[in-house]
């Protein structure tokens, strides 16, 4: 277990250096990016004397290691910085935002599990039988449609059409939780393609599982069926599928850009969208750091839980 | 376990029996009308070379197929259930689950029906007990490790430990001792015998010749499916009447591999060596040789149990294990220590032939075209030249040319190991290392490709060959004898002077150990 302990330890010395180093590459991106705030600030009139004197009041006349110390600093006490739109703190944009994304991501997520291994595990079940077939085929026909697609489609039908849903979330706040109706098409939308891959990758570990001798073994000695199933064949099929869970969990927490603007939601995706718009360097600079934080610890998670399941594979660190 | 007296057997209830069970997949016969019958407390061996049906008849006892089979006769289980140890008892552990968990699940089931508080503590019990009858301690957390961190007997065990939490009355025993050391062999028989004592019936499925007259109070001899011969183990082992059988039993090869004349100047010398593996991210020492030597038409047996860094020492010389400090001298001149730095010469002149045959061929491709790529690789032949030479090398290893076009699926395991030596040959190798190359091949297979090895060392020209194995029958006709133990060579010697007189107490108690059952370690 102390080899396990060094590991953690290892893997979180590892994070940190991995964060600070997405923190370093968005500073050294946006200021490659041609243009800066100030520019944008003045709108379509550039001005040169208001664009310099817009760069003096926002510090950005300033060298650039002296800006990132000092926002690295901040960042140690929790100080993100102050948005160059708004003059509002950053860290009150993100919280504003992520709000509505947890929310999202959490109940994509309960749903997803249950739904997408319950699927995988019957698919395996029958496998090369019509269940599997149609499970298969469906998982694989829906993975193929994009989230801009879906998302219309359901719009168009559950919303204009038959009128049992509303359509967005406009009119509704960050109060999401109160309204479960504005949150059924976005989930809908989030766990369409995480469902099916991870039905597949649990329908692959699973036939491997169920066929092996490990399995037959418990059955031979009495085991019903449900208990072989999920108590010793599915801890097997699970190892692939936490590492997608993963992904999935960051690609849901990093804010859905397409799902959050479809249906207005004024998610960390929409506080993204805005701020590249507006070339608001700071609240970029924020989200960036919240995301390569949510990356590093969701991976470290997924770490584990495949070391749990599957202790003999060595995980690099 | 063998009856101190001859008892009759009718007084004994049978608890299972097979009667004209017949196999067919595909229309091909696995068990042709095979009858026998299980009583308590007795161990009926099923004796007979690989792919003669001894398992399939085995798993029937557990109402198990093949696939597509199709199936007549009768199997009867009278009022018990059957448990099963496998060739392999970590293939049945599984290994996403802690030891304990399948373990936990039968003793739950078992204890449903005492009221609910009862049941957790009951279980714990039964689990406990099971595993004390298996000889495991359960205070020494096994239970709570995952079977990877298990030795090898404590798996076994583990499986066994299983078998009996089930109350099973009859035990499949499927090759428990094949591969195994000598000193491993011993713990496994005792394991088996004290199981029969507790008046559990043994099926007992083995080409190992040596664990079945120890154990078996009734031998069938399987082949093709069929029993050939059938009857008490004594009678059977001592008086073979059928030809088979008679074969099977010959006693293992006694004349020396190598013609003891003929031995010529050091080939190559191992001098100084100290081996490392990593483990847990650090470099432990697993291997110190100080000098070892072979000379040219000799055969030097490198003996020791699993572990004992026999295998490292092989993929030294091969290359293999680069992790080393010290010298390989072949002729004089040093073997750089990693495959990489080897001339074409040089590699040509160190050849490695592996334990699993099958695990070194590519499934894929023909057995003849892998087989000729060693001449194109390491020799510069031409593609038509090399082809018709490992023709000639495969016919002249017993392997015809239908055969060898075929993908290595189509050869036996025996088959496959000979063109593993045709392939190692066609690089015209000044030294052959043998890794295993008979461990998992029945004996009258095993037999014929160490016939066959020594053949090629008394060819004028012929290799030096390092035969590593745990097995003393297979090192006792070597000329010179290296023994091995924890990394370390307790004792070198000619052939005579280890199998006499040896020095070290390892050397005895490996030597003890093999007599015990009577093998044939003469020198």
């Amino acid at each position: 277990m102390n080899g396990m302990r060094s590991w953690i330890a290892r893997r979180l010395l590892l994070g940190a250096v991995q964060t600070a180093a997405v923190v370093l590459l968005v500073f050294a991106l946006t200021e490659a990016l041609p243009g800066d705030a100030a520019v944008a600030f003045a709108g379509d009139q550039p001005d040169p004397q208001r664009i310099a004197a817009v760069r003096e009041a926002m510090g950005l006349d300033r060298p650039a290691h002296e800006r990132l110390a000092d926002w690295v600093l901040g960042l140690l006490h929790g100080d993100f910085g102050t948005s160059l739109t708004s003059g509002r703190p950053v860290a009150g944009f993100l919280a504003d935002g992520f709000g509505p994304t947890l929310l999202l991501a959490a109940v994509t997520v309960l749903l997803l599990v249950p739904v997408g291994v319950g699927l995988g595990v019957l698919a395996a079940r029958h496998e090369g039988r019509f269940t599997d077939r149609l499970i298969s085929s469906a998982t694989l026909g829906v993975y193929a449609v994009p989230e801009f697609a879906l998302g219309a489609l359901l719009v168009s039908v559950f919303a204009l059409r038959l009128g049992w849903f509303p359509p967005t979330a406009v009119g509704y706040g960050t109060g999401l939780l109160a309204h479960p109706a504005v949150l059924v098409l976005p989930v809908l939308v989030l766990l369409a393609r995480p469902v099916c891959s991870l039905a597949r990758l649990v329908r692959a570990g699973m036939i491997e599982a169920l066929a092996a001798p490990y399995t037959a073994h418990a059955e031979r000695y009495g085991i019903p069926g449900a208990r072989v199933r999920y108590a010793h064949a599915l801890p097997n099929a699970l190892a692939p599928a936490t590492q997608q869970l993963a992904r999935t969990v960051d690609w849901l927490l990093c804010g859905v850009i397409v799902v959050e603007a479809l249906y207005v939601i004024p998610g960390l995706g929409t506080v993204l969208m805005n701020a590249v718009a507006d070339r608001d360097i700071p609240v970029v600079q924020g989200l960036a750091v919240v995301f390569g934080l949510a990356t590093v610890v969701l991976n470290l998670g997924a770490d584990l839980v495949t070391h749990r399941l599957a202790p003999r594979s060595g995980v690099a660190a | 376990m063998k009856p101190p007296m001859e008892q009759p057997m009718n007084e004994n209830p049978v608890l299972a029996s097979v009667t004209a069970l017949t196999v067919e997949v595909d229309g091909r016969a696995l068990v042709d009308r095979v009858s026998l019958r299980i009583r308590p407390g007795t161990v009926t061996a099923l004796v007979g070379a690989s792919g003669s049906g001894k398992t399939t008849t085995g798993l029937a006892l557990l109402g198990e197929y093949p696939a597509g089979a199709r199936v007549t006769g009768e199997v009867t289980v009278h009022g018990t259930r059957i448990g099963y140890v496998p060739q392999h008892p970590a293939a049945v552990l599984n290994p996403a689950r802690r030891t304990g968990a399948l373990l936990h699940d039968m003793a739950r089931r078992q204890v449903r029906d005492l009221p609910r508080p009862q049941r957790r503590t009951a279980a714990r019990q039964r689990v406990t007990e099971a595993l004390a009858d298996a000889q495991l301690d359960a205070s020494a957390g096994v239970l709570g490790r995952y079977p990877h961190q298990l030795s090898g007997g404590q798996q076994q065990r583990v499986v066994l430990a299983q078998a009996l939490l089930l109350g099973a009355r009859v035990i499949v025993a499927d090759e428990p001792t094949t591969g195994q050391d000598a000193l491993t062999k011993r713990r496994i028989v005792d394991q088996l015998a004290a199981v029969a004592a507790r008046g559990i019936a043994v099926l007992l499925l083995s080409h190992d010749l040596d664990v079945v007259r120890e154990l078996a109070d009734e031998v069938l001899v399987m082949r093709g499916g069929r029993v050939v011969e059938q009857g008490p183990a004594h009678r059977i082992l001592d008086g073979p009447t059928h030809p088979w059988t008679k074969e099977l039993l010959a006693e293992p090869r006694t004349l020396p591999y190598a013609d003891p004349g003929r031995t010529g100047e050091e080939l190559l010398t191992v001098d100084g060596l100290t081996a490392r593996h990593r483990t847990a991210g650090r470099r432990a020492p697993v291997l110190n040789v100080d000098r070892l030597t072979l000379r040219r038409g000799e055969c030097l047996a490198v003996v020791g149990r699993s572990g004992s860094g026999k295998t490292t020492l092989a993929r030294c010389l091969a290359g293999l294990h680069r992790d080393h400090t010290g010298q390989i001298l072949l002729d004089g001149t040093a073997l750089p220590r990693s495959l990489r730095d080897r001339s074409r010469e040089q590699l040509a002149a160190v050849q490695y032939v592996f334990q699993d045959a099958r695990a070194a061929f590519d499934e894929h491709r023909p057995v003849l075209d892998q087989v000729a790529r060693t001449a194109v690789r390491l020799r510069g032949a031409g593609h038509r030249e090399a082809t018709e030479e490992a023709r000639r090398t495969l016919t002249d290893l017993g392997l015809d040319d239908a055969l060898v076009r075929r993908a290595p699926g189509g050869l036996s395991g025996g088959e496959l190991q000979r063109a593993a030596l045709a392939r190692a040959l066609l690089a015209r190798p000044r030294v052959l290392v043998c890794d295993e190359i008979t461990s998992g091949l029945d004996p009258v297979t095993r037999r014929s490709l160490l016939d066959l090895l020594a053949t090629l060392i008394r060819r004028p020209g012929g290799p030096g060959v390092v035969l590593i194995t745990h097995d003393l029958d297979t090192a006792a006709p070597a000329t010179r004898l290296a023994v091995l133990d924890g990394g370390h060579i307790v004792e070198q010697g000619t052939r005579e002077q280890i199998l006499t007189a040896p020095r070290h107490p390892f050397t005895a108690a490996l030597l003890a150990a093999s007599r015990r059952w009577g093998a044939a370690v003469r020198p």
